[in-house]
């Protein structure tokens, strides 16, 4: 095992022990999800001061203080470099990158070169403050050895160099949690975070946006361009949705809700009337809903057909013709009916439940949730009808903005 | 609403005339007059260049100025510029302090009293996280330097005078002139406004097609910050400067407002120096932790917990209690402090301008926005001009006789 900042600068001799020049930076073609084979030296000649690629089938030894080599110096082949090759100084130390374990962003402090599978590869990216201290050249007092070495697997990082390509870069990113893909985002810059939002698929950016910060939210709609951004928020919860637009300029906000289909322009424009701290301004208008008439069984068939379309069904909410809300039915009471059982006669029934008004304080709705240990909440207006629902998890959102 | 449409420009501008500035410019009017308003003349084109370089920088790149600095010259030059940031920085942490002393020292309240408690308030504040809403606060409390172009109007100034000063040179190879001038040059554009103002931009997510805006409030910032330097520096020259006064306390560069406020001039420089040195030390800690965090790679941020921003906000309490700590010293003259803070700034800028200049005259980062000639020269001049005169201090502080 060797490290990349031991080797820079070390003399390189060929086969009759001249020294050729010294090694100024190493050259890989990565393959994601692999450890990358060194393909080539960068060297600076020491006769003619020029910059030249030994590739590396060459190399006899490398080691920190000379790096051999198993031919002449007149036989050597240059290599000469194509699009699509890194080089790890230039390229990727003291870059940024996800540390997909921690789910955060790191600097490269050095990288770790070792054999794997009978090739020398970068095996992995050390982060840690050692590694800083390596670079500086104090470690080998062994006065920082108190220090942790901290890599990281080169085949679960994730390099996020704008020219990089993501999209095959990608696959453990999208393991982790779209919240911390979001908070991943913020702490990224404008044009990495749209990169990152842009490789994932429309349903996982959607998840990303929503979670993230509201200030980072409207720059990235506005970095991502009206066409992507629609694209994208057409994934989000329509609360959500609401709360984004809200957040934008007025010509930016409309360029967006241009792209919308009609039934849900018109949703998001009833709910962009209600003001941000009460029930309707946290509600969505997309959940399912049944009529009391229906049996058990159709209200299934109705969740088995519909259910894609909806963040969580862990309640049916009933509204009869007249759009009036009479009552609520669990997942789990569903379940344990009889099919062919009438919903009103399965239903809680509105009268004994408690429900928000629409222009009700987020305050008093999540007090209402607290006191009586609701997962979501229907809302209302005063002719009683059936609006929107709101869900805990928007309830904790604006308590806990920041999380 | 009109907080919401002030730019990074005109924010920088206003926090650059924090408690260092006032009493920087103070100084230098009451000391030399107007003999010193040509280099304020000068680095005006200075302050809207640089300002503008970090503007450019930051749209373009998306990227602080301490990230980039490490992405494009590895850890040893990194340590090198963060090390140099960090004394400029609790230089001028150690001059907001001052500042705050200063202040209640006008209404009878000791030091030792204000500045551990406004220390504890700035902790809160920033840890709490309603930075954002008490820096706006401070920032509207601090345009309060608009009192100045009032008295300067009042003590009615010989401006022809003062236009002439403009545009005449004039130089001394005194020690305390050499510090008041780099000090005058280091208060008004100072490392820290640089990695400050870039990475407004970048947070603000400006879009290069609003390059050009940028680059006007940049210049107009620029002009506005010294027009109020220029009265400050015109007042000071006509209360004090012109009966042989000296600034040597608070009280004495209170005594400019007298002319507009009377009796009640040492409660209205109070304030005003007290909002700005709060400002600023609201700012800066949080400026610097940022800075390098981003250029090391650490975690920064104040939803993070403590295992997690250790680093992070172990430099910002650092930076609040090692200057809080210098200003409680027994014997500083906080007027003396202030003005030193500055000629630190001022010799250090050189450093973080030349990694800047490298920065902006890279065609792999900036493509066809890298700089042109003429701010080329311009900000090289400053950077020569800087080196020089702390050369020339150096020599005149070790070696006194030569200038006799």
């Amino acid at each position: 095992m060797i490290y990349l900042s031991k080797i820079l600068g070390a003399k390189i001799k060929d086969s009759a022990d001249q020294t050729i020049g010294i090694l100024k930076d190493v050259l890989i073609k990565p393959t994601p999800g692999e450890y990358s084979p060194l393909e080539a030296l960068l060297v600076k000649s020491k006769k003619k001061q020029h910059y030249f690629y030994i590739p590396y089938h060459y190399v006899e030894n490398l080691a920190a203080d000379e790096i051999t080599l198993k031919t002449l110096e007149e036989k050597i082949i240059d290599y000469t470099s194509e699009s699509g090759d890194i080089l790890l100084l230039r390229d990727v130390m003291d870059q940024q990158i996800v540390d997909t374990a921690g789910a955060r962003v790191v600097r490269v402090n050095d990288l770790q070169i070792g054999e794997a599978e009978g090739e020398m590869c970068v095996l992995g990216i050390d982060i840690s403050t050692r590694g800083l201290m390596r670079r500086l050249g104090l470690t080998k007092t062994g006065l920082f050895n108190w220090l942790h070495v901290n890599l990281i697997d080169w085949k679960q990082a994730q390099p996020i160099k704008g020219t990089l390509k993501l999209e095959t870069l990608s696959r453990d990113l999208v393991k982790l949690h779209p919240a911390d893909l979001a908070n991943i985002v913020e702490k990224l810059n404008i044009k990495q975070g749209r990169a990152l939002v842009e490789a994932m698929d429309p349903k996982t950016a959607a998840k990303i946006l929503e979670e993230i910060d509201p200030r980072v939210q409207r720059i990235l709609v506005q970095a991502l361009g009206p066409e992507k951004a629609a694209k994208i928020s057409e994934r989000m919860s329509i609360d959500e949705l609401v709360d984004l637009i809200k957040l934008l300029p007025y010509d930016e906000a409309k360029e967006v809700c241009a792209v919308f289909q009609n039934g849900r322009k018109s949703k998001l424009e009833k709910l962009l009337t209600y003001k941000d701290d009460t029930a309707g301004g946290l509600m969505t208008t997309e959940f399912i809903s049944a009529l009391p008439s229906w049996t058990v069984q159709q209200v299934i068939d109705e969740i088995k057909r519909t259910s894609e379309s909806f963040r969580s069904i862990l309640y049916i909410y009933i509204a009869d013709s007249k759009g009036i809300y009479k009552g609520v039915v669990s997942l789990r009471r569903l379940l344990t009916a009889n099919p062919t059982d009438k919903i009103e006669q399965v239903m809680k029934k509105a009268k004994r439940l408690p429900c928000a008004k629409v222009h009700q304080r987020v305050r008093e709705v999540g007090k209402l949730m607290t006191k009586y240990d609701l997962n979501s909440v229907a809302v209302v207006d005063h002719h009683h009808r059936l609006l929107g629902v709101v869900a805990v998890d928007d309830v904790m959102r604006t308590f806990f903005p920041h999380a | 609403m009109i907080l919401s449409v002030i730019g990074p420009g005109i924010i920088t501008a206003n926090a650059d005339n924090d408690a260092g500035g006032i009493s920087t410019y103070s100084i230098v009017g009451a000391h030399y007059g107007y003999s010193l308003l040509w280099v304020l003349f000068l680095i005006t084109f200075s302050l809207g260049i640089t300002q503008e370089f970090g503007m450019r920088l930051g749209i373009v790149t998306g990227k602080g100025l301490a990230a980039l600095i490490r992405e494009k010259f590895g850890v040893k030059l990194t340590v090198f510029a963060m090390f140099t940031m960090l004394v400029a920085n609790l230089g001028t942490i150690t001059a907001e302090f001052s500042g705050v002393a200063a202040s209640f020292s006008l209404i009878g309240v000791s030091k030792y009293f204000a500045v551990p408690f406004f220390a504890l308030i700035v902790w809160f504040i920033l840890y709490k996280g309603s930075f954002k809403k008490a820096e706006k606060i401070f920032l509207l409390l601090s345009s309060f330097y608009i009192v100045y172009i009032i008295a300067g109007f009042m003590v009615k100034p010989d401006f022809g005078a003062a236009a002439t000063a403009l545009v005449t040179p004039s130089f001394h190879f005194d020690i305390k002139y050499l510090i008041a001038f780099i000090a005058l040059i280091g208060t008004t554009i100072t490392p820290w406004g640089q990695f400050f103002v870039q990475s407004y931009v970048v947070d603000k997510g400006v879009r290069s097609k609003h390059l050009n805006i940028s680059r006007f409030e940049a210049y107009f910032g620029a002009i506005i910050t010294n027009l109020v330097s220029f009265f400050i520096i015109v007042t000071t020259a006509n209360v004090l400067f012109k009966y042989g006064l000296t600034i040597t306390s608070a009280g004495d560069a209170a005594l400019a407002l007298r002319p507009l406020a009377g009796e009640f001039a040492q409660f209205l420089f109070a304030f005003g120096l007290f909002s700005a040195s709060m400002l600023g030390a609201l700012i800066l800690p949080v400026a610097t932790a940022y800075a390098i965090c981003e250029a090391f790679g650490w975690e920064s941020g104040f939803n993070l917990n403590w295992s997690r921003g250790r680093i992070f906000y172990s430099l910002i309490i650092f930076s609040i209690v090692i200057p809080s700590a210098i200003v409680l010293l027994p014997c500083v003259n906080l007027m003396f402090l202030m003005l030193m803070s500055q000629a630190v700034n001022g010799m250090l800028l050189p450093v973080i301008l030349i990694y800047l200049m490298r920065l902006m005259n890279d065609k792999e980062l900036l493509g066809k926005h890298v700089n042109g000639m003429i701010v080329n020269v311009v900000a090289g001049i400053t950077v020569v001009g800087l080196i020089a005169a702390s050369i020339i201090l150096m020599g005149v502080s070790f070696f006194p006789q030569l200038t006799m």
